[in-house]
């Protein structure tokens, strides 16, 4: 249990560098991890995510650059490894290799059990549970060491989406409600969005990205970020390359060719999570012509099903762009428009 | 056949009579047992979950040095500890030939490599993420120690149940070391060969069958210690 002034920093780290087998899997890495904020570290596979983990962990030694701790610094690792004991024993006895006194271990694992979701496991035999529970049982474990720094390694891995969502669900608040550091990896950014207070971007061994969640995704340094956090959509002007996310990408019917019923499907809800949102023709997507430089025409080339309606790809005169209508199912060939609201532009690189 | 029906007889007759010559030769046999798989357990159990979870240079050296042990010929150990405990040997000044201590020295380099080489089997079956995540919370060598040897419990119980069940029934490494004299180091398994060579074969084949029972008892408790403990709530519904 800490007892660190929030916003305190309680693991620093400055020019990080990691090699391993002369290869270096980390380089320049700074990061502060700060008392009871949740630092969420995204990034793609062999990205370094794993021995950034490791090295905070003090279990890699950098090979330059420091890692500052005040505190110790707990790692869940991202297999749940759990003791063929009951689920309370496995509490428990994670708080004996911490070196939490008996007396207070049974409370601490009950407490935890329950804000898991997870109290009715307690007795149940942790090696016998679903991979959902035994998940639960684990963000237990690591919650009631409450260690000064907790590291979460892939918590929601292999899960499928109804029990991940549920865990982060639970997760997030138990999480969010430390007073200590908490570091989480995660693979999915909507995992990311819902726990963490700041986010870290990893590529290629080197931070490229870190922030709030929000200022990351609206503002991403690159396009490479902007891409990795699902800006899909592109549309190449003279001096410059605007990306957008499905959010940004409102879409009107403009009439089907040869499927009236095409047509209607993707005017009659086209709608973007974010800004464009509200059904497409009203008055959300003013000023949005086809003269105008945010309305383009388009055709629909991919229909997904999704959760709540249809993800659609839309190819226009100058790129490409992905946009989530609901309603009847467009069609492939609609005809459509496209409004485009924000997005991130980057100056196209001039080629030598 | 008669042989077989006046063992029996005889057996039943040492056991229900409380013979006390079958008693002094039962409790040797007890000691001679436990003591020595006390001591391998003591020496083994570190050993072996040295050599089976550690990470050092020579460990597998080390595993394939417990393996070939458990093939040591009794007779051979007996032999070569004989020979080491003569008054002019290296031993000698120890005075453990012919007595009990002697005895228990020849059973414990017998059952060593048995606790070693089974206790080292069974904790490399542990799944290395739980030692992983042990020691990511902060636990040490100990304790992941004695997490292993939990987890891996019907493995090193099954090694303490072939130690004590070699223990009670050797008899080469008895007799060469311990002279097989009666009424110090004299066991159960020694017994029985000294009422043959005397041609007592019921004789013998009683002493036999009472060994028989002890092992079948000393066995089925440790058995049930085996798979007895741990036991938790079963399964009951299910929360994703």
């Amino acid at each position: 249990m800490t007892d660190a002034v929030p916003g305190e920093p309680l693991v620093r780290v400055r020019g990080l560098r990691v090699t391993r087998s002369r290869d270096v899997v980390l380089d320049g890495i700074d990061l502060d991890l700060r008392a009871g904020e949740v630092t969420a570290v995204l990034g793609p596979n062999g990205a370094g995510k794993s021995t950034l983990v490791s090295a905070i962990a003090g279990i890699v030694a950098p090979s330059a650059g420091s890692i500052e701790r005040h505190g110790r610094v707990a790692t869940a690792l991202q297999d749940p490894g759990l003791a063929r004991r009951s689920a309370r024993a496995n509490v428990e006895i994670a708080q004996a290799w911490w070196g939490i006194p008996r007396a207070e271990r049974r409370g601490r694992a009950d407490r935890a059990l329950a804000a898991l979701g997870a109290a009715e496991l307690g007795d149940r035999r942790a090696t016998a549970l679903s991979g959902g529970e035994q998940r639960r049982v684990h963000l237990a474990r690591a919650i009631a060491v409450d260690p000064e720094v907790l590291v979460l390694d892939e918590p929601f891995a292999s899960l499928d989406a109804e029990t991940r969502a549920g865990l982060l669900q639970d997760a997030a608040s138990v999480i969010r409600g430390r007073a200590g550091a908490t570091l989480v990896v995660v693979h999915d950014r909507a995992e990311a969005w819902a726990l963490a207070d700041r986010v870290v971007v990893l590529v290629d061994g080197r931070v490229v990205a870190q922030g709030e969640p929000q200022r990351v995704l609206d503002a991403p340094p690159s396009e490479a970020v902007a891409r990795f956090l699902g800006y899909d959509g592109v549309i190449r002007r003279e001096r410059s390359v605007l990306l957008t996310r499905a959010a940004h990408v409102t879409l009107e019917a403009r009439g089907a060719e040869g499927s009236g019923a095409a047509g209607s499907g993707a005017g009659s809800g086209a709608a973007g999570s974010g800004a464009g949102s509200g059904a497409a023709g009203s008055g959300d997507v003013e000023g949005s012509g086809s003269g105008d430089p945010d309305g383009f025409e388009g055709s629909i080339v991919r229909v997904t099903p999704i959760e709540d309606g249809f993800r659609v790809r839309v190819v226009v005169a100058d790129g490409e762009l992905s946009a989530e209508v609901r309603g009847v199912r467009p069609a492939v060939g609609d005809r459509v428009r496209v409004v485009v609201r924000g997005g991130v532009e980057f100056a196209k690189r001039r080629s030598s | 056949m008669n042989y077989v029906v006046d063992g029996l007889v005889q057996a039943w007759q040492l056991i229900v009579g409380g013979d006390p010559y079958l008693r002094d030769v039962t409790v040797v046999t007890l000691q001679v047992a436990a003591i020595p798989t006390l001591i391998a357990v003591v020496i083994g159990l570190p050993a072996g979950v040295a050599l089976g979870i550690g990470r050092f240079p020579g460990r597998r050296a080390g595993l394939a040095l417990a393996n070939a042990g458990l093939g040591l010929p009794p007779v051979v150990v007996g032999l070569v500890l004989a020979l080491l405990m003569f008054p002019a040997a290296p031993l000698g000044p120890l005075r453990l030939l012919f007595t009990l201590q002697g005895v228990y020295v020849a059973q414990t380099v017998l059952a060593l490599p048995i606790i070693v080489a089974l206790t080292a089997s069974a904790v490399r079956s542990v799944p290395t993420g739980l030692l992983d995540q042990a020691r990511a919370f902060g636990a040490g060598r100990a304790s992941v120690a004695v997490l292993a040897l939990r987890e891996a419990r019907v493995g090193v119980l099954a090694a303490l149940i072939a130690a004590v069940g070699s223990a009670l029934s050797e008899v080469g490494a008895v007799v060469l070391v311990g002279g097989n004299i009666n009424g110090l180091d004299q066991t159960l398994a020694s017994a029985a060969l000294s009422e043959v060579e005397a041609g007592h074969f019921a004789g013998g084949l009683a002493i036999g069958i009472v060994l028989l029972v002890l092992i079948a008892i000393v066995s089925g408790a440790l058995t049930a210690l085996q798979y007895g403990g741990g036991r938790v709530a079963p399964r009951v519904g299910a929360r994703s």
